[in-house]
């Protein structure tokens, strides 16, 4: 095994997050007219994949699972840097659920020989974050969740991450490969260079795998979704009394009423 | 990682989206050249702002209209002067402007308009990059005086070069100015805008402004009511389910601290004749810009060093208190500039003398000769600002309060009045004479 | 898998069970171990199944007892060093062993930085359904789990089944739930499992924790938060946070000017509390921080402009300058009676 690394950064298409509204006959969300883009915390992702490829040398890739548009954010990865990038496109993906999702996400990062995987720590719409840890566990990796900064060790074949965790934090060291989920708004993103902005919107074409390609046709998709949604409606936003006192007394006197009861 | 440089990649660059930017590009794409298009909007409109209406004469060569997001066609235009209490206005419903193509006067939002415009000129060929601001331009050597052989963005190696710039930067034209290409605006020179546009349903918009279907309105005020005392106007465009307003005057009344332009605005939609049209609506955008107001006079050269300036950045706005056409003078200087670059790239010479059948042209078409015909009218309307925003107008309203008085006196008592009141007001029929011949000109 | 699976010959379904996950750290168990215990009780008497606490760590027998007092009738404790500290490997191995051979129908894990971590590690070989940070939990006449969960930054709630996958897994973060009560004298048994993880098998180690100088104020019941009105200077609102009980907190604005440490960061970037009481002195309510914080219970805000944002988030607010306004309110609650329970 060489020093230098592969890798690999899962990106995730999403409606642009001040846009989505719901449609309020049917309750289902309205995703097409909300311009597509660039999970956020993929940025911070991205930016973390280049740092590495700095620091330990060897390429980024970047992965992305869905419709052929979704090209849109391999471009941006590789402005940004990326070296490569796989679109993974298959109407059997269709329905998936984080399960298959983190399922042909390893599937990838394995046909990859990625050394790491970073990943955002979630999206802004599902906001889960289960994907970076299923990825690990569908491939038997290591993993290092809420990672603020990352170490290579590539002569050791380990990666050391900070964790932010509760009351604190965590030094870990993993073991290759592993997976990465990087905290949002934890370094700085760079900007893509111009000639590299060109060349990724006009010459580079990402390659594309089928789910035959990774060989998980009957492994994805709706039927493989252990979780189902059972109905969407618009959040019973917290109903605020929006009450403004003229005095700090009458506001000391609520919040004794809020603090008194147990 | 390997990047490939794109230096002289590209037949032309050019620096912006909007409406100047997009037609040039869509002409040179259309003629097969590489275009490279830098728009430092997140997409091509989020950065623009008019009243307003888009001409389409040109936008029509270029193409197909019906597939444009258009919002309404301009099915009424109104002229409203206004005191601070009263209005006198004249409507205009010409049969002709319901059919197509409505006299082609739309109104549209830029945001989607531009982008939609953008995108033709992609589908023809040409590489748009956005969130890319140009920051200047790159002269050969360095020099002063050196030909312009590309841009400098703010991006990372940000420098590219190509044989030809079209510089449509809007009115904002720091980059031209930075550049050596033209002068910074004369105060006098520049009008601020600031506007709002406020959301209404469908129904609201069409009740209020007696409408069917996609008709609109397009109206124009001016007079002491609308802006105070400053030389300008406010206005009025019905979108389809918004309705812009806005107002626009002098920087230099603004800078003089007379009027700063959120109160000007706030006490336009105050005015009686201009509230009930506005009333009810939610403030969904607001925005404020400058418009380049002076006239030929300040127009600067089009082509200079291999870099050609076009739409706002060259001051091709028109405004003649009747006429207020920034956009198809835009998109008509986008599309000449586009042809002659096209024409010089395939005679494989791009040279200042190559590249000035785009003056030659737009000097021949409508944007030059209209500016030049026009030319008087802006220190004519300063130099009589006292007459056309005050005593006019009120001179008109007590005017028609006499004429139209209802009481038991007979009326020729009231004519009599009500003439002598407009004449006090001009200077008598001689002035009244005098000042007719000083603005022929709007009417020939 | 899904019953039919494990049932083979199309014998009686075999998943029963509702379990939750109690998570402790050097035997300080996190908070909302107990909050989930509370609903999975509700959850099992509407069921009529078990409720069974899982405990893993090192030296934990204590907590195994506190688990059944707080209303597990069984625990099942794992206990080795190779668990201390946490780390997602040997937990996600020794849950899911447990699960695949105990197959529990419902499984509870706190949203924590620890649940979140291994969850995956146990619904993944277990192709279990799990539903992350969910705010409400019900079972349907079948037994089926009905989670709701918030989605696009809250603006939509969906609700998530897993109609033929076993166990139905589910994250729920702090302060959603209330704790359940201790009981010295609940009966029910703590069981001690076989450890199936060894060191050998772990594919990380940690090389330091440096925990409890944090602040943690997701646990918090009363959280001051200070924002850019704050002009750096803290004092009043922890003098507040003091007189109240509570944490000190902030906007973004504040962690970046370096007035305060970046734990306390409430937001989209920082971190979301559920207290039951939220204070936001200085802040303008922007919505990335608003998204931290919209769930409490009751906000109060103290801002200067009248127009910020803030005063649509909260429940009640003023006008002023928090170092005015601060320091009469914490004079005036220093006063007053009962000082509230944590």
């Amino acid at each position: 095994m060489t020093d230098d690394w592969t890798i690999v950064v899962p990106v995730k298409q999403v409606p642009d997050a001040d846009d989505v509204t719901i449609d309020p006959e049917t309750g289902t969300l309205n995703r097409s007219d909300a311009p597509a883009v660039l999970n956020a915390p993929d940025y911070n992702a991205v930016e973390a994949a280049l740092s590495l490829r700095e620091r330990a040398g060897g390429e980024v890739v970047a992965v992305t699972m869905g419709p052929p548009f979704a090209r849109a954010v391999l471009e941006t990865a590789v402005a940004l840097g990326a070296d490569d990038a796989v679109l993974l496109t298959d109407r059997a993906f269709g329905g998936s659920d984080t399960w298959p999702t983190s399922l042909a996400l390893a599937a990838a990062a394995d046909e990859l020989e990625a050394d790491v995987v970073v990943c955002g720590e979630e999206s802004t719409d599902s906001s889960t974050g289960q994907v970076p840890p299923g990825i690990a566990a569908h491939n038997g990796w290591a993993q290092l969740t809420y990672a603020e900064e990352l170490e290579p060790r590539p002569d050791a074949d380990e990666l050391v991450a900070v964790r932010n965790v509760e009351g604190g934090h965590e030094r870990v060291a993993a073991e290759t490969p592993v997976v990465v989920a990087f905290e949002y708004g934890a370094n700085e993103p760079r900007a893509a260079g111009l000639h590299r902005k060109i060349y990724a919107e006009t010459e580079f074409e990402p390659e594309q795998w089928s789910a035959e390609d990774l060989g998980i046709t009957d492994d994805v998709g709706l039927a493989n979704s252990p979780t189902q949604v059972g109905g969407m409606d618009t959040a019973d936003r917290a109903e605020r009394e929006q009450t403004v006192v003229e005095d700090v007394d009458a506001l000391a006197d609520r919040i004794a009423e809020v603090t008194a009861d147990d | 990682m390997e990047t490939p440089n794109y230096d002289n990649e590209f037949d032309a660059i050019v620096v912006g989206a909007g409406l100047a930017g997009s037609a040039a590009a869509l002409t040179m794409a259309s003629q097969d050249l590489d275009v490279l298009v830098l728009e430092r909007g997140q997409s091509p409109g989020t950065k623009n702002v008019f009243g307003g209406v888009l001409y389409t004469p040109t936008v029509r060569e270029l193409v197909d209209v019906d597939d444009a997001p258009l919002q309404r066609y301009v099915a009424e235009k109104r002229y409203g002067m206004l005191t601070e209490t009263d209005e006198t206005a004249v409507t205009m419903r010409p049969g002709e402007w319901l059919q197509e193509p409505h006299n082609d006067s739309y109104t549209v939002l830029r945001g989607s308009f531009d982008e939609w415009f953008a995108e033709q000129a992609v589908d023809a060929g040409a590489t748009l990059l956005t969130e890319t601001t140009v920051t200047d331009l790159v002269r050969e050597g360095d020099r002063e005086d050196g030909r312009v052989v590309g841009v400098e963005t703010d991006r990372p190696d940000g420098t590219i070069r190509a044989p030809v710039v079209v510089v449509a930067e809007g009115a904002n034209s720091l980059v031209s100015e930075g550049a050596g290409l033209r002068d910074h605006h004369d105060r006098e020179d520049v009008a601020v805008a600031a506007k709002e546009v406020l959301q209404f349903d469908r129904d609201t918009i069409e009740e209020r402004f007696h409408l069917d279907g996609d008709q609109g309105v397009a109206y124009n005020y001016f007079g002491e009511g609308a802006v105070g005392d400053a030389v300008g106007g406010g206005f009025i465009y019905t979108n389809k389910r918004t309705v812009s307003v806005g107002v626009a005057y002098s920087i230099e009344d603004a800078a003089a601290g007379r009027q700063n332009p959120q109160d000007t605005l706030d006490a336009f939609k105050q005015h009686p004749a201009v509230a009930p049209l506005v009333r009810g609506g939610r403030t969904v955008e607001y925005s404020a810009h400058a418009i380049p107001e002076g006239g030929i006079d300040a127009v600067p050269d089009l082509v200079s060093d291999g870099a050609l300036l076009a739409g706002d950045a060259a001051g091709l706005v028109l405004n003649n208190g009747v006429h207020l056409e920034g956009t198809n003078m835009a998109v008509e200087s986008g599309y000449r500039a586009g042809r002659a670059v096209a024409a010089a790239v395939d005679d494989g010479r791009v040279d200042d003398r190559a590249l000035a059948t785009y003056p030659e042209a737009l000097a021949e078409s409508f944007v030059v000769r209209n500016l030049q015909h026009y030319d008087f009218f802006q220190e004519l309307a300063v130099d009589d600002r006292e007459f056309l925003f005050s005593e006019l107008p009120r001179a008109l309203a007590d005017a028609e309060t006499e004429y139209f008085a209802v009481d038991r006196e007979p009326k020729e008592a009231h004519a009599e009045a009500a003439k002598d009141r407009l004449l006090d007001a001009t200077g008598g029929y001689v002035g009244a004479a005098k000042r007719a011949w000083k603005y022929r000109k709007l009417l020939s | 898998m899904t019953d039919e699976e494990a049932s083979g010959e199309g014998e009686e379904p075999v998943h029963e069970g509702v379990w939750v996950f109690v998570e402790e750290h050097a035997g300080d168990v996190a908070g909302v171990s107990w909050e989930l215990l509370a609903k999975g009780r509700e959850l099992a008497d509407e069921t009529d199944e078990d409720l069974v606490a899982l405990v893993i760590g090192e030296g934990v027998a204590d907590v195994a007892d506190e688990a059944v007092e707080r209303g597990a009738d069984r625990a099942l404790l794992a206990d080795d060093p190779v668990f201390e500290p946490y780390r997602a490997g040997p937990y996600g191995d020794q849950f899911r062993a447990l699960v695949e051979e105990r197959r529990p129908s419902i499984v509870l894990i706190g949203g924590t930085t620890t649940g979140r971590d291994f969850a995956g590690r146990v619904a993944v070989p277990a192709e279990a359904g799990l539903t992350a940070d969910c705010t409400e939990l019900d079972v349907d006449d079948d037994g089926l789990l009905l989670a709701r969960r918030p989605t696009f930054g809250g603006d939509a709630m969906a609700t998530i089944k897993c109609p033929d996958h076993r166990p139905q897994m589910a994250t729920v973060r702090a302060g959603v739930f209330d704790a359940a009560d201790r009981d010295p004298d609940r009966d029910g048994d703590v069981e001690t499992v076989d450890v199936v993880v060894e060191e050998g098998d772990a594919l990380s180690r940690v090389l330091e924790r440096e925990v409890g100088d944090v602040a943690d104020i997701t646990d918090a019941d009363v959280v001051v938060a200070g924002g850019g009105g704050v002009e750096g200077d803290f004092v009043a609102v922890e003098a507040l946070a003091a007189a109240l009980g509570g944490e000190v907190a902030a906007s973004r604005k504040a962690v970046d000017e370096g007035w305060i440490e970046p734990a306390r960061q409430v937001g989209q970037t920082g971190k979301t509390v559920r207290p039951d009481l939220y204070v936001a002195a200085g802040i303008s309510g922007a919505v990335q921080h608003v998204e931290g914080m919209n769930d409490a219970e009751t906000v109060v805000a103290v801002n200067t402009d009248p127009n910020a944002p803030i005063f649509e988030h909260a429940d009640y607010g003023i006008v002023g300058d928090l170092h005015e306004v601060l320091p009469e309110l914490t004079e005036r609650l220093r006063g007053a009676p009962p000082e509230p329970t944590a």
